[in-house]
């Protein structure tokens, strides 16, 4: 069963004045072939090209690379936040994208109210989140705290009950960008162990610049270089070739 | 349509949780809280009434002004506030946009859902009225149940077409208030229809809100039967503003996240 794929996946980002963003630039950009100014080329960000991969039920996918390599636009085209300009996207399953935790919860409404909230937006239906609405308040510490409204809440309160609604949220396919840094050190800790559970069953793809982490969790990785693929396959050799060449870069610079 | 109906109904609990989390946070910090979807209605019946029915003296045909404006105030309200909501919706939550997947139109959706929740509050104040002024109610009332979904698929066709638009240019929005407030004096809410000279009526009657917001008078406090005609046409308009409308959004949907 392979829940991901991706087969020649190219996407493009338009970043021209006036294609969209104020109606007064899109108006002005009609008239000005009129007023004799030549027409500006469109300014356009490729940010993967043709790329395909596979990941398969159980894998954990972990992707490096410098920054503006695509990776984030890898994960997107998989949560169907964003859709491929040329060539095929498969995600099969619910998909819990991690991508920034918290993204939707409203700071006047309460912690209770926003587990229910963010639960709804993770896709999880009323009666799943009743049902662990407990765990979810334990593992995020929140107990004492549920009926004030979550603008009261510390950053790190209001990190961990993000973290928590998602960490039952029970996906099949996991994906996550560099959220693991939140809560103190025995929450961290809580959080790693969460995550090693989820491998198991689940598929997942991880982006991050922590090659440690990235090392512990991925059972293969993925070094993505300005929308191509440089090199898929085991996390030890895939990091050390991501290292040499970042080493090399660096000393060139 | 159907896969986006289908899709739609699987989202239907988010639906239901944004929608109530537009009616609770509306509420939350404001003394008044449910007070506010009255309020809106009930003062400008107020100034309405001083203005027009006082000062210009418009006629309200067999009852009283106050009421004869608040039965039409009761929809427009609704409208306003569903497109004034609605139109920024998807915007608004652009954190959302670009970082979970669900089908967008629960955004303006939700903004139509607690505008419609604020109508049945504002309502329960009509009905209130209607037994103060004493006004004649027939099984005309009926008519209702066709006049009520139409200005709910009208509202929600050009909700999302605004709020798309919006995502696209975001200047748009600035338009919205000034069209509100032109879109209010188009309809028959501080004046009757038949007040309209003939030779306008026909290019008045095409804003589709002509004929629901009279029927709606109509058949609530005046007991007559609205005038099929024009109300035919508006429910009609109604239909195809909201498919097209439905149909813009999700063509446009796609690249909400990339323009956001």
């Amino acid at each position: 069963m392979t829940p991901i794929i991706f087969k020649n996946v190219t996407k493009t980002y338009y970043t021209s004045k006036g294609k969209y963003g104020l109606l007064k630039d899109a108006l002005s950009q009609m008239v000005s072939p009129l007023s004799g100014k030549g027409s500006s080329p469109k300014p356009t960000v490729v940010a993967l090209k043709n790329v395909s991969f596979e990941v398969k039920k159980g894998e954990a996918l972990g992707i490096i690379g410098r920054n503006g390599a695509g990776k984030t636009t890898i994960l997107k085209l998989i949560s169907r936040i964003t859709y491929p300009q040329s060539g095929k996207v498969k995600a099969e399953g619910r998909i819990g994208a991690f991508i920034e935790l918290g993204a939707g919860l409203h700071h006047e409404l309460t912690g209770r109210e926003n587990i229910f909230l963010y639960g709804a937006i993770l896709g999880m239906k009323k009666k799943e989140i009743q049902e662990k609405f407990d765990d979810i308040v334990d593992f995020a510490e929140i107990r004492k705290f549920l009926d004030i409204p979550i603008k009261k809440y510390s950053s790190g309160m209001y990190s961990r009950l993000g973290f928590s609604v998602c960490a039952f949220c029970n996906p099949d396919i996991l994906l996550v960008d560099e959220v693991l840094a939140v809560g103190d050190i025995n929450f961290q800790k809580k959080c790693l162990t969460k995550m090693r559970s989820f491998a198991r069953g689940k598929t997942i793809v991880f982006v991050s610049h922590d090659l440690d982490a990235i090392e512990n969790i991925s059972s293969k990785v993925m070094y993505l270089d300005r929308g191509k693929i440089i090199k898929i396959g085991k996390p030890k050799d895939v990091i050390s070739l991501y290292k040499k060449t970042a080493k090399k870069e660096l000393i060139d610079y | 349509m159907n896969i986006w109906i289908s899709e739609l109904w699987r989202f239907r609990e988010l639906l239901w949780a944004f929608t109530l989390k537009e009616i609770k946070i509306r509420y939350k910090q404001t003394i008044l809280g449910i007070g506010w979807a009255i309020l809106q209605p009930a003062a400008l019946t107020l100034i309405f009434t001083v203005i027009f029915g006082v000062f210009l003296k418009v006629h309200s045909g067999s009852v009283p002004y106050p009421i004869f404006v608040y039965s039409a105030l009761l929809p427009w309200t609704f409208f306003s506030t569903a497109i004034s909501f609605g139109a920024l919706s998807v915007v608004n939550n652009g954190g959302l946009v670009t970082k979970v997947y669900f089908p967008r139109e629960v955004m303006p959706l939700s903004a139509v859902g607690a505008a419609f929740f604020d109508f049945l509050m504002a309502s329960l104040i009509f009905i209130l009225m209607m037994i103060f002024y004493k006004t004649s109610v027939n099984l005309n009332i009926l008519y209702l149940f066709i006049i009520v979904p139409s200005i709910l698929l009208f509202t929600t066709g050009i909700s999302l077409i605004l709020s798309t638009i919006n995502v696209l240019y975001r200047d748009v929005r600035f338009v919205i208030p000034l069209l509100m407030q032109i879109w209010l004096y188009l309809s028959p809410v501080i004046y009757s229809l038949d007040q309209v000279p003939p030779k306008y009526k026909g290019w008045v009657a095409i804003n589709p809100l002509v004929g629901l917001v009279q029927g709606f008078r109509d058949v609530t406090i005046l007991g007559k039967i609205p005038d099929f005609g024009i109300l035919s046409f508006s429910i009609i308009t109604s239909l195809v503003v909201f498919i097209l409308g439905y149909w813009f959004f999700k063509k446009k949907e796609r690249i909400f996240a990339d323009v956001i």
